[in-house]
């Protein structure tokens, strides 16, 4: 009659208890202080971050933009910058200073290296018209470009009058190249407002991601940790199954932490949404600042949302695991570290998509289970990505939650009827052997 | 040791289980007939959680079978047992109703019928006005009854508990057991284990004694007492608590001294009239003279050799919990 028992053989829909821990954990989660207070304190954070354009202008107004002005002759070149700051110097909003070279190539270095805001390089055609060419440097919006636009015509229409050639008046040829940053995306004409809202959703989905897993995460270990530790745990593991217990927890804080996200994002969109409208009440009608939401699309707030859930879904269940073999608060600092320091080289990796450009080594990230959450939506955000990369890094992130929860589901069962032990990597395996 | 119970309904059959190199239950075999009280006695460390937290699923043995009414244990719903843990706890900041509510919507009750059946239970423990605070602003006690209609409101067919009279006083050990043979009587088998041999003799008709992961011996109390072929004599004499002289009758020893009563064992053979004619032969007037069976405490040192509560070689290793702080539930 004797034989070796294998898992449970019991059958315990998985549902009914989920959804009823679930609720606990959200009810207590959201109704309780600290969840108050820390949506406050990343309310007033993001909508520091989303005013941020607008304060950037205010300390632009001290400083002085420094414009490169090469002209293929002296009389060019002293007509060029007497029109241009004449118009530029007009809207009142940023201090102009025009230094004529000689070298295009040298100004144009000087602009790449941040020397220089932007180079302004002046030709004479051989029929007789005007040829310009802007190497903008990333201060250069796209009012400074409208107005240079303006100016380089002026140029044109004075020369006319000076020069008079034969063949009459020819429109300016205009050139617009941007000296320094990424990818416009796709060979499109730069558009430097679209790319610099295509940072900022970049940044603010990463980081909100980023922010997501490593506190929300940690509500989760601190949970089980405190069920540990109240010994409530004695009675939850015979009212329910670790894999019940593991992902009612898990859906519970995470749906809590989705909360505060949106929570935290209504108002920050809508912030962003009247950037403009508040750009002009502080800095003066002259004044526009172009939406950071302009890169915002539904496919990439989908893409937020499929990275959030499967990132946040990964890492519950590690800290969950590390979690469950703990008996003390005072020991979550122990599991912090080496999972926080997971989370921020993948965040890392993200902050370098964003303003480094995409190397082969973000490329490979942006696949890796634990650092794709951040990569693949940075990269999204503000480059080219073709959908089987997007395909490839869910897939994986997918079937790499699917082994964790296994495995974490042993531990945690195991874990939990434990204590006292010191967590290390030797007691974690031996727990997933034990469970 | 295996001492056959009718009718039978749960059978703990030949049970090991292994943690590292440390034996915690090494062919552990005993059977608890439904609807009675039974106790499950060993020293700490005996292999008295494990088994329990086996026969609920929590554990897997790593050799051995665990049968209700023929059916495995690990087929069965986890709502056929009610488990009262010897480590308990609440949600300290949880109002009382609400957590009765959620372990008992874990089995499966409707919330409705836990509300109501919990604010029962709360006025057969006389604690009503309880269930709308917060765990942590109870007492100790208080917090043991709520854990134990925690662990009954799902109306379990088997109530499984560890230790439930610990760390109560005698008024909240009286309602404890009270409502155990309350529950009995609506056909539930109640399993506990307890250091407390006096409330084993009152309440199980049944027991079995573990020691070393095995059980050294089992059965109908009464049976057992009987078997031991021993008889004891309880006696009390003015101003002579101490009955020095009972070492002086050949088969007789004190077992337990005290200031009321003194406890005497009698080897098999020796008439307990020997006690009472010695007794009277020395002038001493008796104020109290009782023949009773051997006590479970007496069968226990028997078998295992010392005290209930004194640890098993064991201990420290055996069970996951030996390792436990015990601090209270708040």
């Amino acid at each position: 009659m004797t034989s070796r028992p294998g898992p449970a053989g019991r059958h315990e829909p998985v549902f009914p208890n989920v959804r009823t821990i679930a609720r606990r954990e959200y009810v207590e989660l959201v109704g309780g202080r600290l969840f108050k207070i820390s949506t406050l304190i990343l309310v007033s954070l993001v909508l520091f971050v989303a005013m941020l354009p607008i304060a950037v202008r205010l300390f632009q107004r001290e400083q002085v933009t420094q414009i490169a002005v090469v002209a293929s002759d002296q009389a060019l070149a002293d007509r060029t910058i007497g029109v241009v700051r004449e118009l530029l110097g007009q809207s009142g909003d940023r201090k102009f200073e025009f230094i004529p070279m000689l070298d295009r190539d040298g100004a144009i270095a000087d602009v790449s290296d941040r020397r220089l805001d932007a180079a302004l390089i002046a030709t004479r055609k051989p029929g007789g018209g005007l040829g310009f060419e802007f190497q903008l440097g990333e201060t250069m919006g796209q009012t400074e470009i409208q107005q240079l636009s303006l100016a380089v015509f002026g140029v044109a229409v004075l020369d006319y009058t000076v020069q008079n050639p034969g063949a009459g008046f020819q429109l300016p040829d205009v050139k617009v190249d941007r000296a320094t940053g990424g990818s416009g995306g796709g060979g499109a004409p730069f558009d430097p407002a679209r790319f610099a809202s295509r940072m900022i959703v970049g940044a603010v989905f990463g980081f909100l991601i980023f922010l997501s897993i490593v506190i929300y995460g940690m509500w989760v270990a601190q949970g089980v940790v405190a069920e540990k530790m109240s010994r409530v745990m004695e009675l939850l593991i015979s009212a329910a199954s670790a894999r019940q217990l593991v992902l009612g927890k898990m859906i519970g804080i995470g749906l809590a932490g989705a909360t505060q996200t949106v929570l935290v994002l209504v108002p920050a969109l809508a912030a962003l949404a009247i950037e403009d409208v508040l750009a002009k009440l502080i800095l003066g009608q002259s004044v526009g600042i172009a939406s950071s939401l302009t890169a915002l699309s539904p496919g990439l707030l989908l893409a937020f949302a499929v990275y959030y859930l499967l990132g946040f879904m990964l890492y519950a269940l590690v800290y969950a695991a590390a979690g469950s073999l703990l008996s003390r608060a005072e020991d979550l600092q122990i599991i912090a570290l080496p999972l926080s320091i997971i989370a921020i080289v993948g965040y890392g990796q993200g902050i370098l998509a964003l303003t480094g450009g995409i190397t082969g080594f973000i490329r490979f990230a942006s696949y890796v289970p634990f650092w794709s959450p951040f990569v693949m939506i940075t990269r999204l955000a503000v480059g080219r990505v073709d959908p089987w990369e997007i395909a490839v890094s869910v897939l994986l992130l997918m079937a790499t939650i699917v082994v964790v929860g296994v495995v974490a589901i042993r531990i945690y069962a195991a874990g939990v009827l434990l204590y006292g032990q010191r967590p290390g990597l030797r007691a974690y395996v031996a727990a997933a052997r034990r469970g | 040791m295996r001492a056959i119970l009718r009718p039978v309904s749960l059978v703990i059959d030949r049970l090991y289980k292994h943690f590292g190199p440390t034996v915690a239950l090494d062919g552990l075999t005993f059977e608890v007939p439904s609807g009675q009280v039974f106790g499950f006695l060993g020293a700490n460390g005996a292999g008295k959680t494990t088994t329990m937290r086996i026969v609920l699923g929590v554990l897997h043995a790593d050799r051995g079978v665990i049968t209700w009414d023929g059916v495995d244990s690990r087929s069965l719903p986890r709502s056929t047992w009610g488990y009262l843990p010897e480590e308990r706890g609440l949600y300290p900041r949880m109002v009382v109703v609400d957590q009765l509510v959620y372990f008992a919507s874990l089995y499966g009750v409707p919330p409705d019928t836990a509300r109501r059946e919990a604010r029962h239970w709360l006025a057969r423990f006389r604690i009503p006005e309880l269930g709308d605070r917060r765990a942590e602003e109870l007492s100790k006690g208080n917090q043991q009854k709520i854990q134990l209609i925690a662990s009954i409101l799902h109306d379990p067919i088997v109530l499984l508990m560890d230790e439930p009279f610990t760390g109560l006083d005698p008024v909240n050990v009286a309602l404890l057991r009270e409502a155990f043979l309350e529950l009995r009587d609506q056909g539930k088998t109640l399993i506990f284990s307890t250091h407390q041999m006096e409330t084993v003799e009152a309440m199980c008709e049944s027991i079995t004694i573990v020691d070393r992961g095995r059980a050294v011996i089992g059965g109908p109390l009464r049976e057992l007492r009987r078997a031991v072929g021993r008889q004891m004599v309880k006696l009390a004499v003015e101003g002579d608590h101490r009955l020095a002289w009972i070492g002086e009758i050949p088969g007789a020893r004190i077992l337990r001294p005290g200031i009321d009563r003194t406890e005497i064992e009698l080897d098999p053979g020796v008439e307990p009239d020997v006690v009472l004619a010695a007794a009277i032969a020395r002038g001493a007037r008796v104020t109290h003279f009782e023949v009773a069976e051997a006590s479970l405490e007496q069968i226990f040192i028997d078998h295992v050799g010392r005290p209930a509560d004194e640890e098993s070689h064991l201990a420290a290793d055996t069970e996951p919990v030996a390792t436990a702080t015990k601090e209270p539930a708040a």
